[in-house]
Parts: C-alpha cells; structure tokens; sequence
C-alpha cells in the first residue's frame, strides 16, 4: 500500500466513524462512546507499554485522576467541562512526573507490580478526601447528547492515534523502542533514557485522562472504586496486546474487535461470554502474540505457517 | 603545548562490596592509538571498560575525556560526547531490522540532537556497507548468525561517530575465519583514525591490533607498554599466559 492510499484510507474511515451517530441507533452510539474511549486507552497504553515496552498497571490511575479532575472543578468549582477536562489531564501529567521518575527506575515485573500497588493507593486517598465527595464519590451535571459525546470521544482518539503515529516515525519515538529493545544498549548509544521514559508515561497519562473525564461527564456518576478500576487497566493491556503493541493502529482495531465480541456474547449468552473471551485472548497470545497488525502485514508472506511458526518460536 | 590525550584515567578504583574489581588503574590513550587490555578472567576489564562508558561509577578516581572530568557524567551524555561501546554479552534491539539498530546510533549517538529519522538511515547504510552487512538491512538483528552480529555491534557504535571506541571481546566464540573477517572490520574502523580500547582474550588478535598493551590482575595494572615487551614480561606470563599454557 502506498502512503496516499493508506492516507486517504485512515481520512475515509474517520469520516465514516464521524457520520455514525446520524443513522445508528441510540444504544449503538452509546457501545460507540464506550468503545471509542476504550480504543483511546489502549492507544494511550501502547505508548508506553507498546512502545517503551513498560507493562504499566498505572494507566487506570490515570483514567480515575482524569474523572476526578473533571468532576471536581465541574462540581465544587462550577467550572465549564473544557476547563475541567485540562485540570484531570493536568493532575494526570503530575502523577506521571512524580511516580514516574522513581518507579520507571524499575524495571519488568518490578515495575508492573509497582504500579499495580499504586492503584490501591489512589481509591484508598480518594475516599478520604472531602472535596472528592468521599466514599461517595460526585455527582456530575447532566448533559444529554450522545452525539456530541460521541464526537468527542472520536477527536481524542483521532488525537491519540496521530500522536502514536508521529511517535512511530520520529526520532523520539525510536529513543522509546530502543529501550523496549534494550534499556542498556539505549543509553550507551545516547538516548536520554530516564527523560523518555517519563514522558511516555506523561504522554501515556493525558490521554487517559482525556478518557476518563469524557467518561465522567458522559456518566454523571464516578466513586473511587469504578474510577481507579485495575480491571480497566487489563482491558487496555488485552485490546493493546491483540491488536499489535507498538503499532499504530492495533490498539484501535484490538479494542474495536474486542468491544464487539464482548458486546455481542453478553447480549446472546452472557453466561459463556467471559469464558470465551478468555479463551480468544489465550489463543491470541499462543498464536499471535505480535498481534492482529503483525499478523495482517506477515500472513500473505507466510500464510498458516505464520501461526505454527509463532508456537515453534515460544516454544510452548 | 601538547594537546591533553583523548582519555586519561587517573588512580580508577572500583569496589562491589569487599571485593576491588578495579583497582588503582593510571594510563592513558591518545587520539588515534589503540591500547590492548587484556587479563585473566574476572581481572576487571568489563568493568573498567563499564567505568569509562558509564554503565557504573567509580568508587574514587577520576576520568577525562578531552581534558574534562565526566566521573559524574551519565551514560547517555558521554555517548553522544564521543565514546562509542560494544558489549560482551551483546545488546542488539532484536526485534528492530538491521539497519534501524544502526540508525539508533545514528540518530542519539552524536551531538546533533535533530536529526531526521531518513539522514540517520542513510548513514547507517553507509555503515551497513563498510561492515558487510547491506544484504541483511531488513532483516531482523535476533535473525543474524554469529560473526555478522558481531559486525553489527560494530557497526551501531561506528554509526555514533565516536572518537573512543571501547571494544569488549568482540571475538569470543567466533572461528579463525571469522575472527579473520572481523579483524579486518576492526582495521577499518581504526583507519577512521579513532581511537580503541580492546579487550581481547585471543593473543593473537590483540597483538595484531594493539599499538601497545595493558594488563590488568586482581584488578591492579601490572604490565603496561609495547605488545612485544609486555608479552615476554614474566609476571604477564605467570599471570595470563602461563594459566593457559599450563
Ligand atoms: N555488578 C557487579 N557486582 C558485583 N561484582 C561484580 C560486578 N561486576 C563484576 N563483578 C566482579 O568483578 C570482578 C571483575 O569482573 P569483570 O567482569 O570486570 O572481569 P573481566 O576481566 O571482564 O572478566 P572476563 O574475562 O571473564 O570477561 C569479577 O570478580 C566479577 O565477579
Ligand atoms: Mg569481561
């Protein structure tokens, strides 16, 4: 594919995601919001788990501190929703900072297991803090507009997959992947490793926070356990590892794959619908494990020795 | 006046607990001479050669570079001031095609810090050909056999232009005709008129390389000069070389 026809391919397929809300139902603009927010996360995850290769369990705190923000400057402050949205990201931007200079130190499993504890942290603080409503957690205006929800939820993903898509082709982001590759060999060739990492994890954060305030408003309701929740963060790191980390659009496909499967199993056979999820994820890792992107771009060369081939390599 | 030399390491300590992994270490390295290290295992080459690029910091001593101190400089900055290193147990990014692994040191390894990502390819292509290695440009670097990853090695750290280049055991585990093949790489890199620091456990080999010898015991400097002189100096014997004859 050359790079006008892959252009012109990403413009037709935004138009055609942008046009949805005026002929789709109500309850399919609403998978749409949820689905497109997903997608937004998992992009913000490929950044620094895709990419820098850091399994961050942190994002989901991201996601709460950008529900948070907006919630709070909306309701105690009676500040309009733009303003709110730029205090979540900016909360989220500082939590990157002064988390991620000590706990991006660690590395793998230490690293993953660091992150994961912080989220027990942040709903423990939450629920003690009289301007975050407590227990209870805040109560947002009402706004009724899927539509415009909708939209918004697009643009940011537009955002986010532009922004992978620089990072993709820019000598920053070949400072990220050469620390995936090998953190050692990364700095003992020049690349700034501590100043990249963090601000992946910040880049990681805005948007995730962008996403977790869209969802606030668009919910009305947010307490500390659904806003810190971990199994958010899992859903980010699935749709992210299926679709290809550290590609462009795999995060975007992974999560709308996945969004659909899940959504179509809960309506038919909810009782089976997480057991099969399950199963597909296991299977996708076992026969793909570089994802759906590298299983599109391999598997014309390759054809079904693309699956066998990945067993061989892992030995499993 | 004489300018000062490309790297001087002055009274170079380095201690893990109670153990001295280098210990006391003195000399010097003008531009353009490549000076051999050599020693038994564990006598502390790796971690002088760790030292100098800033993987770790020395307990006491000092290191300049040009003149300047940069003890306290991380190993990105002493990168991109112009030491370029390989490791022993090698570091390639495996899952990037050859010629990106170069351009990464095309890209970070210099003082320009807004390099375009096709100028950094083009350079490293150019490495790619002076190291053999232009067939493999799309290939994976995890796919490449023994002495082209070597060559590879090599031609990451030439792609950062360095003027110190720190060489460790670039040739274990490779056959006569691949230490052959490799040697040569290593000549063409030193006709850029740059400067190395080789640790090599094959005599053989640093002989042919080397302007002049270290050898390094227990971490101490024992023997330091031309490779002929140091070679028959009996303590080197009793220390290296009588190991392997024995
Ligand atoms: N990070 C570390 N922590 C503790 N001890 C270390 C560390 N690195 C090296 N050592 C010890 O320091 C000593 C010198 O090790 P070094 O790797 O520098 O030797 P070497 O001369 O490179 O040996 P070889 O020829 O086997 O590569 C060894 O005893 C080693 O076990
Ligand atoms: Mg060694």
């Amino acid at each position: 594919m050359t790079l006008r026809f892959k252009f012109i391919l990403g413009v037709a397929a935004a138009l055609m995601l942008a046009t949805l809300p005026w002929f789709a139902s109500p309850t399919l603009i609403q998978f749409g919001i949820s689905t497109l927010l997903l997608a937004t996360l998992a992009q913000g995850w490929n950044i620094i788990g895709g990419f820098t290769g850091y399994a961050s369990f942190g994002n989901s705190e991201f996601f709460g501190l950008g529900s948070y923000g907006t919630a709070i400057a909306m309701v105690q402050w009676q500040l309009p929703f733009g303003v709110g949205l730029i205090f979540g990201v900016l909360l989220s931007v500082i939590f990157a900072l002064v988390v991620g200079i000590p706990v991006l130190r660690l590395r793998g499993h230490y690293f993953a297991i660091a992150t994961l504890a912080l989220s027990q942290v942040m709903t423990a603080i939450v629920s003690n803090l009289e301007v975050a409503g407590r227990n209870t957690g805040l109560v947002l205006p009402l706004l009724n507009g899927d539509t415009l929800f909708y939209e918004l939820s697009l643009a940011v993903l537009l955002l986010a997959t532009l922004t992978v898509l620089w990072i993709s082709n820019s000598r920053f982001g070949f400072g990220l992947i050469a620390i995936r590759e090998n953190e050692d060999a990364a700095a003992s060739m020049g690349v700034n490793t501590t100043l990249y990492k963090v601000l992946a994890f910040a880049l990681a954060g805005v948007f995730s926070a962008l996403a977790g305030g869209i969802h606030a408003y668009w919910i009305t309701f947010i307490d500390p356990v659904s806003a810190f929740d971990l199994s958010l963060n899992v859903k980010m790191i699935i749709m992210t590892v299926f679709g290809g980390p550290g590609s462009v659009l795999g995060p975007v496909i992974g999560a709308f794959v996945l969004s659909g499967i899940s959504e179509t199993l809960s309506t038919e056979i909810s009782s089976l619908a997480n057991l099969f999820f399950g199963v597909v994820i296991v299977a996708a890792v076992v026969f793909m494990p570089r994802g759906l992107a590298d299983l599109m771009r391999r598997f014309r060369k390759t054809g079904w020795r693309y699956f066998s081939e990945n067993v061989k390599q892992h030995r499993l | 006046m004489t300018p000062p030399p490309l790297l001087e390491i002055r009274g170079l300590s380095k201690r893990f607990g109670g153990l001295v992994a280098v210990d006391d270490v003195n000399f010097s390295l003008a531009s353009g001479e490549t000076l051999g290290l050599i020693g038994p295992n564990g006598a502390g080459k790796t971690t002088l050669i760790n030292l100098i690029s800033g993987s770790i910091t020395p307990t006491t001593g000092d290191i300049l570079f040009e003149g300047r101190s940069i003890k306290d400089l991380t190993a990105f900055k002493r990168a991109r001031l112009g030491i370029g290193r390989t490791f022993q147990i090698m570091k390639p990014f495996p899952g990037l095609s050859v010629l990106d692994n170069v351009a990464i040191g095309a890209l970070f390894g210099t003082s320009e810090t807004a390099k375009a990502l096709r100028t950094a390819r083009d350079e490293a292509d150019q490495w790619l050909e002076l190291m053999d290695l232009s067939r493999y440009a799309d290939r994976r670097a995890d796919e490449l056999g023994g002495p082209d990853r070597k060559r590879l090695e090599l031609a990451k750290a030439m792609a950062m232009k360095p003027k110190l280049l720190l060489l460790d055991e670039v040739m274990a585990g490779l056959n006569h005709v691949e230490i052959n093949e490799v040697i040569e790489a290593i000549k063409k890199v030193r006709n850029t008129g740059i400067s190395v620091l080789v640790i090599e456990h094959v005599i053989k080999v640093i002989q042919r390389l080397s302007d002049r010898l270290l050898v390094l015991h227990h971490g101490q400097q024992i023997v330091e000069g031309k490779p002929g002189v140091v070679l028959a100096d009996p303590r080197v014997i009793e220390a290296y070389l009588g190991r392997r004859r024995a």
